[in-house]
């Protein structure tokens, strides 16, 4: 038990405070910011009676039923497909050296900004696209690009495709990292080989085994991806209809719409959409007790084998088609910023040229620096405040009640749209007009999540015998803290500064209505960009986008093995 | 039962950890007949178990070829084999009752047939009335004996037990021991177990091989 | 040379600048050239040193690089620091100073210039959210020849009172791909009958981008009007007014009627239509369309130099008529750096600036000023040396149509969105 009242200790009790305030109170202002308005209060319009009226345009929106199930819709079949996919390839690559390859191959995926994989998707899957061009005209038969309607369909099949890419490495690899602890890894794989040689086919065996146990792990990433994707902007935005979009789309045009008094009926949105996600939580909970109640019955009845040969074959097919997707995807990407014109069918450039990386080149320096100042400062102050908080944990030898767990991860599922529209007003309404502050702090609500999230495991690992002794040979607790404690931690602590580095640079709402638009970061520029016509530029900074992120990843793995040479 | 037909024969078996010779055995054993296996750590017992119930993990390279009543089951896939694991965890499901444990090993049967035969299991090693209870609850004891009920219940040909005894107490260890060699020799089970321990090899009373010397049979 | 033609041009322009200003009264000329001058140097001086914001929007690089040029030049003539804010939509900015003058911020606003026209323009001004009466006062603004020229004081109809500086010109320019034959009709069409039955025979390979963009009214508008001409003329003059029931059942029947026949035929058969020009350009360069158009047909060069449409693309302007507009800049009531927004703004319209502006290797934006009332040698400085085989030709004529009133804008979005947009359920 720690006595003493130093500096130290002082900071170190206060953290988790300090944290979580940092953390609930914009949010909680900003969605008092949209809730006012919501119900009418809105001065700068003249508008100042509370009612109803902000609903009721909402509801004689023409098509807002749809903008409901589309989001509805969309959010849920995509995190299931999601789902599914990681089960069959968690099961059925379980024991395999498979499942390492493919978590190198889709590490670096995560961190790709979902403004940068929605163009990049794009480009595959349009008619004139580069799935089109591999395949014509031998295939197709086409010399013309076919007027189909993929992307922007209006069913949202596209929105689906995107998202259900980008959200199958975010699930598959949180769940092998909860199956790599050691307690759980020891468990599982004493019970899948158990199965085993009852005579359950692989993957049943892992279905009625081990996922009972792993599926627990996978309930937060589930819920985080459900939220966000039922309020997600940029995938819908580039691959979504537009008669009608979804509701965080409209919502967002609403808001940024000339015509002023719609801000009543976006605020009304906004609330509309925090009730969508809501009932999407709701719905996935609902489904999650329907299959426990079908399937609890089936674990033990014996059957060994359902369609696993089939699965099996599945599985390989599906996994190797989303790898080749992502490869393509990436490929395109790289073709198009060098490309001259690239006629159609022709599956590579008329011409390969340098032209666009050189003009990118002279507007990068400035959008880029000003993307490294802002993350560097906003995973310093997240690693700072995690660490510490962390550290009272173990000081009061109690962990972080899950309430206090709850708020870190209230940025992440709350949509953005609903309360930084918020957050802005009450911006102006005080006054603040530090830009550089402002951004960071905007990023800093959904860096800290993950840098949280990423230290706990390993700061919770650590062998507090080392500590013990310590301290017993008179070391204060600032000394065993940074002396015996965080020399552990170099490699976890890097990897999070990395994972948090790579979240801030792939923000875009947070660094537009938080700056006014001042600052330029990579991702900002890369949005507008893609706003022109020049699908040669946009490919170029969303390339960028992608080698930033991959520059903190290698630091990370690079400096613990520079700094700290393996004793012979 | 037939019990001829769960002759187990390990021959010029030779398992390699990178190029270097990890273990070699040639050797048979019989229907009701428990074969241990001693040695110290790092010998490669668990990895015999592992080549054995087809689960070599891939650092290790093996020649040689397993025959299980007559077929060569070498290249066979885990879950064909009929070979059941023991292991020193008794590993139960805590997603599931203790019946329904059990019941995971049993074959598709009615569901009636299946409660019955697990009540009488549990009848008969002490533990009536605890179908429903959860695995947690029990005591170190009682979970290697539901364990050991799911494994036997599994009607395997092969059991392989990998130091099933070691985190029992003494007393406890001589009770279980005893049941677990009756049953498998009522049952007329081949069994392969590894153990440090010179008394349960004692009990066991079989064939006992020491994989410090290299290959070959000790008669005991 | 320059100083002394321009200190020669700052008289005359200025007697003109005083007629245009209400409720100002005559004095002596020379009197008032001399307070005027000194004003506009107390403003360079106060402007020295400052920052000014310009947001303007940031999608198309060569205007981002011109800006940077702008940039550079008023760093050396006036100490002024000028930074571009790129926008994805000039509403955003509009967004921005509503916010703030609501929260009762009135003199640190963050938009000092700001890049618009239109509708946007319209609805700031209602909401007095500009600032008031500074253009005369600008040197450089005699030289557009406002007297004779109403277009640099009216934006889509609408007085602009002083608040808003012209900046460039544009009109609508169509372009194709020559390398595109299909039989019959390798020839494009050129006037909007001929759209019709182009479309036809070239299923989707055409579409407009849908209301609320600016482009894809553009087209609507250039259809209303050309659709109305053979109206009577005191029909057809209501849409110079404000809208009203009965002049929109008169003038959006034949629209309708036109587009109902038409969007069968567009690209994705009128079910999707792309939100904004620049997907159209990209379209065309992808060969899923085959006919495009534009505001600013130096964006046309300027995509082929940078590799987004195929060289055998090739502008030309409707025989029918071409619609026409000013586009400007303004400052809001409760900008923080008023003096070097109002010398950034005069520089835009300086012949250095404008001169470089229409240049097609730089932006090719026409310019505003009346070429007329300058000396030869500067009125060299606006031709440009090679003629860009898919640039407009100079020699394309084509009558100038100018804008309906602004409000039939949201007329025609509420009625587009009703008839085609997204259905109750």
């Amino acid at each position: 038990m720690v006595v003493s009242t130093s500096l130290f200790t002082r900071w170190v009790k206060l953290s988790p405070s300090i944290l979580v305030t940092l953390l609930i109170v914009p949010v909680v202002a900003g969605i008092l910011g949209v809730l006012l308005p919501a119900f009418g209060w809105l001065p700068a319009l003249g508008e100042e009676t509370f009612g109803l009226r902000g609903f009721e345009a909402l509801w004689l929106t023409p098509g807002f039923v749809k903008m409901l199930v589309l989001s509805f819709s969309t959010s849920l079949i995509s995190t299931f497909f999601a789902v599914v996919l990681s089960i069959l390839i968690l099961g059925n690559y379980f024991n395999s050296s498979l499942l390492g390859h493919i978590q190198k191959l889709l590490g670096p995926i995560l961190v790709i900004p979902h403004a940068a994989a929605a163009i990049a998707i794009g480009f595959l899957i349009a008619p004139s696209g580069l799935i089109m061009r591999l395949f014509s005209p031998w295939l197709s038969g086409a010399a013309m690009p076919p007027d189909t309607l993929l992307p922007n369909d209006p069913y949202g099949l596209s929105i689906i495709l995107g998202l259900t890419l980008k959200e199958l490495p975010f699930i598959l690899l949180m769940t092998i990292a909860a199956m790599q602890q050691k307690e759980i890894k020891h468990l599982i794989e004493g019970q899948y080989k158990v199965a085993l040689s009852f005579g359950y086919y692989p993957f049943t065996g892992f279905c009625k085994a081990v996922l009972p146990l792993l599926y627990p792990f996978m309930r937060l990433p589930v819920y985080a991806i459900l939220a966000y994707s039922s309020a997600s902007i940029e995938i819908p935005l580039i691959l979504g209809p537009n008669t009608p979009s979804t509701l965080a789309v409209a919502i967002m045009q609403w808001f940024n719409d000339v015509d002023l008094s719609l801000r009543i009926k976006a605020s009304a949105g906004a609330i509309v959409q925090l009730l969508v996600t809501l009932c999407v939580l709701f719905t996935w909970w609902l489904l999650e007790q329907f299959v426990k109640k079908m399937s609890f019955s089936k674990l033990t009845n014996g059957r060994r084998k359902y369609a696993d040969l089939i699965l099996i074959v599945l599985t390989h097919c599906l996994t190797l088609i989303v790898l080749f997707a992502i490869a393509l995807a990436l490929l395109g990407l790289v073709l198009w910023s060098f490309a001259g014109y690239w006629s159609f069918p022709s599956a590579y450039p008329d011409q390969l040229v340098t032209l666009h990386w050189q003009s990118a080149f002279k507007q990068l320096p400035e959008a880029i620096s000003d993307t490294v100042l802002v993350a560097l400062a906003a995973t310093g102050i997240a690693l700072f405040l995690a660490l510490f908080a962390l550290e009272a944990e173990q000081q009061r030898q109690k962990a972080l009640s899950s309430g206090a767990s709850l708020m870190i991860y209230l940025p992440l599922l709350v949509p953005s749209i609903a309360f930084l529209f918020g957050i802005v007003w009450v911006k102006e309404l005080i006054g603040v007009n530090a830009v550089f502050s402002m951004v960071v702090l905007g990023h800093l609500l959904f860096v800290m999540p993950y840098v949280f999230l990423s230290l706990a495991t390993s700061y919770r690992k650590l062998d507090l015998r080392y500590a013990k002794v310590a301290a017993s040979l008179g070391c204060s607790p600032w000394k065993i803290f940074y002396a015996v404690k965080l020399p552990q931690l170099v490699p976890p602590i890097l990897f999070s500064a990395a994972l948090g580095l790579a979240i801030s640079f792939s923000q875009y709402l947070p660094t537009l209505l938080l700056s006014g638009g001042r600052m330029n970061t990579l991702t900002t520029e890369a949005v507008a960009i893609a706003s022109g016509a020049s699908r040669r530029i946009s490919a170029v900074y969303v390339i960028m986008q992608l080698l930033l992120p991959a520059v903190g990843f290698i630091l990370a793995w690079l400096i613990p093995k520079l700094l700290f040479r393996p004793r012979q | 039962m037939d019990t001829t037909n769960n002759m187990l024969s390990i021959q010029n078996l030779h398992i390699y950890k990178g190029d270097a010779l990890l273990l070699e055995l040639d050797t048979t054993v019989l229907a009701g007949e428990i074969l241990t296996i001693m040695g110290p750590s790092g010998s490669g017992k668990s990895t015999l178990l592992s080549w054995l119930s087809g689960m070599l993990e891939p650092v290790f390279s093996a020649a040689g070829k397993l025959e299980l009543d007559g077929h060569d089951i070498t290249q066979t896939p885990s879950h064909h084999r009929q070979i059941a694991l023991l292991f020193q965890d008794p590993l139960l499901f805590n997603h599931l009752s203790v019946s329904g444990n059990i019941e995971f090993g049993m074959q598709h049967s009615k569901s009636s047939t299946r409660k019955r035969r697990v009540s009488e299991a549990l009848d008969s090693v002490g533990l009536s009335g605890m179908e429903t209870r959860a695995p947690k609850s029990l005591s170190g004891g009682q979970q290697a004996r539901v364990a050991l009920l799911r494994v036997l219940l599994n009607e395997p040909k092969v059991i392989l037990l990998d130091e099933p005894f070691s985190k029992l107490d003494s007393e406890l260890r001589q009770a279980t021991r005893e049941l677990v060699f009756e049953q498998i020799r009522q049952r007329g089970l081949t069994a392969i177990m590894v153990t440090h321990d010179q008394s349960d090899a004692d009990a066991a009373a079989g064939k006992v091989i020491n994989l410090s010397n290299t290959a070959g049979d000790k008669p005991c | 040379m320059l100083g002394a033609i321009g200190a020669l041009l700052l008289y005359r322009p200025l007697i003109n600048a005083q007629e245009i200003e209400q409720g100002a009264s005559a004095q002596g000329a020379s009197a008032q050239g001399a307070s005027a001058q000194r004003a506009w140097q107390q403003t360079l001086n106060e402007a020295r040193g400052e920052n000014v914001y310009f947001y303007a929007w940031g999608g198309d690089p060569q205007v981002n690089r011109y800006l940077q040029w702008l940039a550079d030049q008023v760093d050396n003539k006036y100490g002024v620091n000028l930074e571009h804010v790129k926008l994805a939509q000039t509403s955003d900015a509009v967004s921005r100073v509503l916010a703030e003058v609501s929260a009762g911020n009135m003199s640190e606003g963050q938009v000092d210039l700001l890049w618009i026209n239109g509708l946007n323009f319209a609805t700031m001004a209602e909401n007095n959210l500009l600032e008031a009466k500074w253009v005369s006062l600008l040197p450089n603004f005699a030289l557009t020849n406002p007297q004779q020229n109403p277009a640099m004081t009216m934006d889509f109809g609408v007085p602009t009172n002083g608040m808003e500086a012209p900046w460039g010109r544009a009109a609508l320019t169509f372009y194709y791909d020559s390398a595109y034959h299909n039989g019959a009709s390798s020839s494009p069409p050129s006037s909007l009958q001929e759209l019709l039955h182009w479309s036809m025979q070239n299923p989707g390979r055409f579409t407009y981008s849908k209301p609320p963009d600016f482009l894809g009214l553009s087209f609507l508008k250039y259809a209303l009007i050309i659709l109305n001409q053979q109206q009577d003329p005191e029909i057809f003059a209501k849409l110079y007014k404000p809208p009203i029931a009965e002049s929109e059942r008169e003038l959006l029947a034949s629209l309708w009627v036109f587009l109902d026949q038409l969007h069968p035929y567009l690209w994705r058969q009128g079910r999707y239509f792309v939100s904004d020009g620049a997907s159209i350009r990209r379209l065309v360069g992808d060969s899923e369309l085959q006919l495009g158009f534009t505001f600013s047909a130096s964006d046309i060069p300027g995509a082929v130099e940078r590799f987004g449409l195929p060289p055998s693309i090739r502008s030309f302007a409707m025989k029918d008529g071409s619609l026409s507009n000013v586009h400007f800049v303004t400052i809001p009531v409760n900008a923080k750096h008023k003096a070097a927004a109002k010398v950034v703004a005069n520089f835009l319209m300086s012949v250095e600036a404008q001169a470089k502006k229409q240049q097609p290797s730089e932006w090719g934006d026409r310019t505003v000023l009346d070429l007329s009332l300058l000396a030869p040698d500067q009125q060299l400085m606006f031709r440009s040396p090679n003629q860009h085989p898919s640039a407009l030709p100079g020699s394309a004529k084509s009558p100038s149509l100018s804008e309906p009133h602004p409000q039939w804008n949201a007329v025609l979005t509420e009625a587009w969105k009703k008839r085609y947009g997204a259905k109750r359920w």
